[in-house]
């Protein structure tokens, strides 16, 4: 069996360590028996899309990310082909604003985003920044979920969020909402990186990607012992 | 009473308050003090910079990512070879209360230079009052502190800030942000190192994509670390400017390190106690820096070669016969490199990392994702691996998730217990590798076995801090 893992854009997106998500997908791929393929893509390294199981992508700096945004927007719809065909994406902050349809900074200038998700971000006074624990909307025990935030942006939507916030502030610090899912694809603005810390999610999208390809129901347990004890500090640390 | 001499007053009376904070925090924590006397003082007399401006014959301002710390101390002992009456924020309190601290702790009528490192955030306001004749750039790297654009921040605010100046600027020519400084068309110094054995054939980091002339992507014909190393671009031709002084050739011999040094067509070869790529780095600034401020080069390799490391930023204890290595990381880049030297030291060994997530080292733990903790993969005979801190369980997961067997792996309570068992394992070295907030902590701890005086005074210390003042 092999999963193949698109990182996008790793040389332009790749702030707060999220890259780490795809090493521990890659990693727990190995530990599981599974051969992971992590395929790069970017602005000089088009590649199919078609081929991918997984695909993450992260955040980047205004600079980065303003040129990735028109290179994006050739694959728009393939992209959202893959989403309604049920592929496993992950996108984490920056990378999640820009699925939506814009991007408000604090000029009003407005920045277009994919519109693949009828949502828009706005930029507010001051930063979210802070560990945050949110409980998880998609069934997965343990129930919580914990990462670090840092956006200025604030996300509004009426979609499935990924969590309802514990502790921290989430899509915009109103709604108690955090992220989005659609199908199999989750928007976060969780980094840490998230998924080492959060096996329990690292472990849902390889085995949505494993029941697309494959139709495997379960996947072995592996030792998480640290994984959770690093969980649990946050939830020691930073809980209300 | 005139306005002079109202100053006047006001001038003694903050040194008198500086000096008093000072005393009770040497006599009861047994602290270096740092930045708190500087702020009293400046508190009751803010133009106390310009004070220190004045009494100061000559000045240097270092500034930049990494590097600072070990180079101010570099040139500052370097430059003592010369001149007795240096003024220095030798421990690197970077802000402006930190060298008011400085000259508070150090109070004289005149010095002969003063030398100074300076927090990329502060270099604004302290030029304001404190005018540079020479002023060193190391490198701009995104910190854990704060990635989001500030990198940028920082920057233009010290460009600008240097515009009006009548300053001499000591670049690093290897890293495309500062030897772009040159635009400001000051006179510029460039320094560098060339190619050698521990460069990187590839760097992930996203300020090689963009050309500071042009945008385009940098092309790199070798990377020392982080985006430092030969660049050029293809669209516009920015590539490194002409070095002045260059670092040519890095050999490593047992437990030294061997510099050639091309000064200005004069080559000199010196040693050095301390590894690393980034070493060579600071060592070609401060000597750079001091042959420019009229030192002779023979001087200044004789120097370099007798200088001792006393602060935990790199500091050597021997305790129970062990060679006790301790570096501080602070962001990827330099923890990357520490265990790259790790990884090129033969002796059995053993490593503690200390993880501590207070808002001096970055509240966010993810930057130790960014860093390149692969090199241990290489090293040999690595026997066990600590950690501690706040966040111990996140650094032993980043180490897990680099590929290497948790089998040796060991999470401790406390910085103590981790010294407890890694200080009576049958090792010849231990490297311990704390984050900001925990180095201090650790210093202590350390002394307190080598002095013998068992845990009394780290535990009094620790009662004296967590102890409630009532506010008045
Ligand atoms: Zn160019």
């Amino acid at each position: 069996m092999e999963i193949n893992i698109f990182q996008m854009y790793p040389d332009l997106l790749n702030l707060y360590g999220d890259l780490g998500n795809v090493t521990c997908l890659k990693r727990r791929c190995e530990w599981l028996g599974i051969q992971p393929n992590i395929v790069n893509f970017s602005i000089n390294q088009e590649v199919s899309l078609q081929d991918g199981d997984i695909f993450f992508i992260g955040g980047g700096s205004d600079r980065g990310q303003s040129l990735i945004y028109s290179h994006l927007l050739k694959y728009k719809k393939e992209l959202e082909e893959l989403i309604e065909d049920e592929k496993i994406f992950m996108a984490i902050c920056g990378g999640y604003q820009l699925l939506g349809n814009k991007y408000i900074d604090a000029e009003g200038n407005k920045m277009p985003g994919l519109e693949i998700f009828d949502y828009e971000t706005k930029s507010e006074e001051g930063r979210l920044i802070g560990n945050i624990i949110t409980k998880n909307t998609l069934g997965l025990k343990p129930d919580t979920l914990v990462g670090f935030e840092n956006h200025g942006g604030r996300t509004y939507h009426d979609l499935q969020p990924l969590g309802k916030v514990i502790s921290g502030h989430g899509n915009n610090g109103k709604d108690e909402k955090e992220g989005m899912v659609y199908k199999n694809c989750i928007g976060t603005y969780l980094h840490g990186p998230v998924l080492p810390k959060n096996p329990h999610l690292a472990d849902y999208m390889i085995l949505k990607a494993l029941e697309k390809k494959y139709e495997i129901k379960a996947l072995d347990k592996l030792d998480d012992k640290i994984e959770y004890l690093a969980h649990e500090k946050v939830i020691d640390l930073y809980s209300p | 009473m005139g306005k002079i001499k109202i100053k006047k007053l006001k001038f003694k009376l903050s040194i008198f308050a500086g000096r008093s904070i000072s005393f009770i925090l040497k006599i009861f924590l047994k602290s270096s003090a740092g930045a708190l006397p500087g702020k009293v003082a400046m508190s009751i007399y803010p133009d106390i910079l310009k004070e220190v401006d004045h009494r100061c014959k000559k000045t240097v301002l270092i500034t930049g990512t990494n590097g600072k710390t070990t180079t101010n101390n570099l040139l500052v002992h370097i430059v003592k070879g010369k001149y007795p009456r240096i003024l220095s924020n030798l421990r690197g309190a970077n802000m402006p209360q930190g060298l008011v601290s400085a000259f508070i702790n150090d109070l004289k009528e005149d010095y002969d230079w003063g030398i100074f490192e300076v927090d990329e955030g502060s270099f604004k306001r302290v030029v304001r009052d404190l005018k540079p004749d020479y002023v060193v750039i190391t490198n701009f790297f995104r910190d854990q502190l704060d990635r989001y654009g500030e990198i940028e921040k920082a920057f233009q605010d010290i460009y600008e800030s240097l515009e009006p100046l009548h300053t001499t600027l000591i670049l690093n020519a290897d890293d495309p942000l500062v030897s772009n400084f040159k635009k400001l068309g000051k006179k510029n110094i460039f320094y560098g190192v060339l190619e050698n054995q521990f460069c990187d054939s590839n760097q992930n980091v996203v300020e090689t994509n963009f050309c500071p002339g042009c945008n385009e992507h940098l092309d790199y014909s070798y990377f020392n670390y982080g985006q430092l190393g030969g660049y050029s671009c293809a669209r516009c031709g920015f590539e490194n400017p002409e070095r002045k002084y260059e670092i040519t050739d890095i050999q490593y011999q047992g437990e030294n390190y061997r510099f050639v040094l091309n000064a200005d067509q004069n080559l000199k070869d010196f040693e050095f106690k301390y590894g690393g790529v980034y070493n060579a780095y600071n060592c070609c600034a401060s000597t750079s820096a001091a042959l420019e401020m009229g030192m002779d080069l023979d001087t200044v390799t004789q120097r370099i070669e007798s200088f001792e490391y006393k602060l935990g930023r790199m500091e050597n204890f021997l305790i129970n016969e062990k060679n006790v290595k301790v570096v501080l990381v602070k962001n990827p880049i330099s923890l990357g490199e520490v265990l790259k030297i790790l990884a090129m030291d033969d002796s059995k060994k053993s490593l503690l990392m200390i993880l501590n997530d207070n808002p001096a080292d970055g509240a966010d733990v993810s930057w130790i994702w960014d860093a390149e903790i692969e090199n241990v993969l290489q090293a040999k005979n690595l026997k066990n691996i600590h950690f501690a801190g706040r966040r111990p369980h996140d650094m032993a997961l980043r180490f897990k998730y680099a590929g290497i067997s948790t089998e040796n792996f060991h999470i401790h309570e406390n910085i103590d217990q981790a010294l407890d068992k890694i200080l009576y394992e049958d090792v010849e070295t231990i490297y311990i590798l704390p984050t900001y907030t925990a180095l201090f902590h650790l210093r202590e701890l350390l002394n307190a076995r080598i002095e013998g005086k068992g845990r009394t005074i780290s535990y009094f210390r620790e009662f004296l801090k967590n102890l409630k003042l009532p506010k008045s």
